[in-house]
């Protein structure tokens, strides 16, 4: 019993992870802090259920869909608001992106009611009822799905940065963006990239969401705050080691659920974070 | 080449650079001594497009340099190796070099370039794949020179190349620049290091509370009493 | 100066609604109005905090949560509902006092995330551990005063006022102003930055707790956990911010256009009002820090120079 809750905990690791890399990168490069993070999230989700419900497309198969259409997303939304964002020095900057983002998220949170209603949804599949029997254990093939998927995502966005010619602008903008600017980086090219690669990461976070669970246009916040739980577990600066946070949040939540009763088991990513972040007061989301 | 008139420029309420007025020709290296505080550094961030003069022009071959873009003054040709060399730390050495060949001239030539760096630097060679927060203080300083020569510069500007550096490093950073010079490549140079300085240099200014106080050939400053007073003087201590 | 004109001129207003109840007004329209009070209460306590002392409290809800939980508790059990909400204030105020020194190592955005996470955490557990709905006894219901509830919220809206022009005259009013201007210069000059911003907390919190003493006392029924839910902070920090942050005037404006519009726009689309308030909050941050009250100022500035004619 025990140990199928941690294997479905493992399973949602994958996607906090995923979540989190979006949030991650953002921060990171552009030291914006979107906190409408989780509403993008919720928006890829809907993008996905209309994939599939208009074109017939297959759940998975419509990432190649909803990818594209958050990256494009992503840009409109750097280019109308965050671009002006970043113009300011840092401590304003990441003041003034909590607040902006903010407003998205109400914003986005009141157009999604008014489009899709408040219910929840979530993606039927053909598949979505199987499950693979490991001894004790019983894996949703779906879920499992999800969870490589996430991590084939992160790795693609690994690579990209490590061997793209922007993607190595990218780290060096999120390292120093003065010595980048020396350098003959557009630096606002970089962070127009990287705001866009972290909207479509959302974009693709809300997919798997949709698919192996559940979306509502509420769950914004609630993916906003697992994506910072998991950056200040894991730092900046590694997309690999935000994915392995992902999953450690994910099992010491269902672990916390196993001890402390099902209704705790949000509660505890949110005291490691307020620890971490009172214990680590200026160096938090340090490399 | 370059030309700096009536230059002001500052952060905030403060005011760094006032009526800044100077010139190198092609091919020339150029000192610009001054005490601490004195906008040495300002002055050379101004001109890399990193802050943005309040008044007076900069002027690059005849293109005014203040209405540009950072990543387009080196595109231009100027590329500055930066005070405390600003590396990214969490990179290798040749991605670092490879960095500094962003720019779309410099790309094509990027191999090349990076051929350049490593005859100039024999040490780098061997270190291309370690990252550039695990080497010392002066292989460190020959990769930010590096990485500025991959741009491909007409003009290179350095702010302190020998600050923390053992001595012996030191040298052979200065062998390097005048090696970089005689294939052509300007050198403008802020050090603290005035006798290295002058004995490199062709010309230089001295700049002092954000005013040009002296200028002219290296060899007369050398000979020069309030220079040698205030800077290489037993008694003064700057830096 | 015009700080004191402004709550001479508020304080009037709220007086002259004392009289609303007495020209049998609509039971509606004293909704409406309570509804007002209640907000001007809640956006003026995240005022302090935020708009004086510079600290953008994501958590707020929760000490308008505790003050609801304790001041409804005692309330029921027969405590005079005045004792029960300062009862609950109280214990916001030292929940405050207790999370405020830790929370205080964090500055700007995290401080701010950091709050969002602990009101989180505090409604969860409120939630987990009361699930049930809170329902008035048969008895009071049946006694039930709408005039009560008015009147309790029109002398609490008088009070946050008093306490905002009280506070931005004072020293440590000026050194909370000094702290959300530079942090780092106001204790370089003396200024006892932790212990100011502490201050600044628990009047913010006390204030919020008696906001959620009346809270409890206007409603019949409602979920425990309900008060301590993330808009409470939203709502307040929209208001303050539209009115014009770290001004007396400011979340009292806002406070009224927020409720107006929110209840003309829930006639055709729920939470409609969220979507404009979020695009003019995004509008105000970027272009207009200081709300509508720095919007009125450029104009009458405007207005001024044109109106003026030489001698």
């Amino acid at each position: 019993m025990l140990a199928q809750q941690l294997v479905l905990g493992l399973l949602i690791g994958g996607l906090y992870g995923l979540a989190a890399a979006g949030l991650s990168l953002v921060f990171g490069v552009m030291k914006v802090l979107d906190v409408a993070h989780g509403e993008l999230i919720m928006l890829g989700g809907y993008a996905a259920f209309w994939a599939v419900a208009i074109f017939g497309l297959d759940p998975f198969g419509s990432l190649a869909l909803v990818i594209p259409l958050s990256l494009l997303f992503g840009v409109v939304l750097y280019l109308v608001l965050f671009s002006f964002v970043v113009r300011a020095d840092e401590e304003t900057r990441v003041k003034n992106s909590l607040l902006i983002g903010f407003g998205l998220a109400l914003a986005f949170h009141a157009l999604a009611v008014r489009l899709w209603t408040a219910d929840e949804r979530s993606i039927v599949t053909p598949y979505g009822g199987s499950v693979i029997l490991v001894g004790d254990l019983a894996i949703p093939v779906v879920r499992l799905l999800s969870l490589l998927v996430a991590f084939l995502l992160i790795g693609g966005l690994h690579l990209l940065l490590a061997r793209w010619r922007w993607g190595k602008a990218i780290r060096a903008t999120a390292e120093d963006w003065q010595a980048a600017l020396l350098t003959g980086i557009d630096v606002r090219r970089a962070y127009l990239l990287a705001f866009a690669l972290g909207t479509g990461l959302a974009g693709a976070a809300g997919t798997l969401v949709s698919v192996g669970y559940s979306i509502s246009p509420s769950i914004g916040l609630e993916w906003t705050l697992k994506a910072l739980i998991v950056v200040v577990l894991a730092g900046l600066g590694s997309m690999l080691g935000t994915f392995v946070g992902g999953l450690v949040l994910g099992v010491a939540e269902a672990a916390s659920a196993a001890a402390f009763g099902g209704p705790y088991r949000e509660v505890v990513g949110l005291v490691i974070f307020v620890v971490v972040l009172i214990a680590r007061p200026r160096g938090l989301f340090g490399r | 080449m370059l030309e700096i008139r009536d230059l002001d420029a500052g952060y905030g309420d403060v005011r760094v650079l006032s009526g800044v007025s100077l010139s190198i020709g092609p091919g020339e290296i150029v000192a610009l001594l001054g005490p601490n505080g004195s906008g040495k550094s300002t002055l050379l961030t101004a001109i890399a497009g990193l802050l943005r003069p309040r008044a007076g022009s900069i002027r690059w071959q005849g293109e005014d340099l203040t209405a540009l873009r950072p990543h387009l003054v080196v595109e231009r040709g100027l590329a500055l190796v930066p005070e405390g060399r600003r590396l990214f730390g969490s990179m290798t050495v040749e991605e670092n070099l490879e960095l500094g060949a962003f720019a779309a001239r410099a790309r094509r030539e990027q191999a090349a370039g990076l051929e350049r760096v490593y005859a100039l630097f024999p040490d780098l060679r061997g270190r291309r794949r370690q990252l550039v927060r695990s080497l010392s203080g002066g292989q460190q300083q020959m990769v930010a020179v590096g990485r500025a020569l991959m741009a491909r510069p007409t003009l290179l500007m350095l702010d302190e190349p020998s600050l923390g550096i053992a001595p012996r490093l030191v040298a052979s950073i200065f062998e390097a620049l005048a090696d970089i010079n005689r294939a052509g490549v300007g050198i403008f140079l802020v050090e603290q290091n005035v006798q290295a300085a002058l004995t490199l240099a062709h010309r230089a200014y001295v700049l002092e509370s954000g005013r040009i106080a002296a200028h002219g050939p290296a060899a007369d400053l050398l000979r020069d009493p309030h220079v040698r007073r205030a800077y290489l003087g037993p008694l003064a201590v700057h830096g | 100066m015009t700080e004191r004109r402004w709550a001479l001129g508020i304080l009037l207003a709220l007086g002259a609604l004392a009289f609303l109840p007495l020209s049998r007004a609509r039971d509606d329209v004293l909704n409406f109005v309570f509804l007002i009070l209640l907000s001007i209460t809640l956006a003026q306590s995240w005022n302090i905090v935020a708009g004086y002392a510079g600290q953008v409290n994501l958590g707020h809800a929760a000490f308008f949560g505790l003050g609801a939980l304790l001041a409804r508790v005692l309330w029921i059990r027969g405590t005079p509902i005045v004792v029960a909400m300062l009862a609950g204030a109280a214990l916001a105020t030292a929940f405050a006092l207790l999370i405020g020194a830790p929370a205080f190592r964090l500055r700007g955005a995290y401080f701010a995330i950091g709050t969002l996470a602990l009101g989180e955490i505090l409604r969860t557990t409120v939630n987990n551990v009361l699930p049930e709905i809170s329902t008035l006894p048969a008895a009071t219901i049946a006694g039930y005063q709408l005039r009560h509830r008015y009147y309790l919220a029109l002398a609490l809206a008088a009070v946050s006022v008093v306490a905002v022009t009280v506070l931005a005259g004072s020293r440590a009013g000026l050194g909370m102003q000094a702290i959300r201007e530079d942090e780092e210069a106001a204790e370089a000059s003396g200024v006892g930055a932790l212990r100011l911003k502490l201050t600044a907390l628990a009047l913010s919190t006390a204030l919020a707790g008696l906001a959620g003493g009346l809270f409890a006392y206007y409603h019949i029924s409602y979920y425990p956990s309900h008060p301590f839910g993330p808009h409470w902070t939203f709502d307040a920090l929209l208001m303050t911010f539209i009115g014009g942050v770290g001004t007396l005037q400011g979340p009292v404006l806002g406070a009224i256009l927020y409720v107006v519009l929110k209840e003309y726009l829930a006639v055709r689309w729920v939470d409609f009002h969220l979507l404009i308030f979020g695009a003019l909050f995004i509008a105000i941050v970027l272009l207009l820090p200081g709300g509508l009250v720095q919007a009125a100022e450029r104009a009458r500035g405007l207005v001024g120079r044109r109106g003026r004619r030489p001698l």
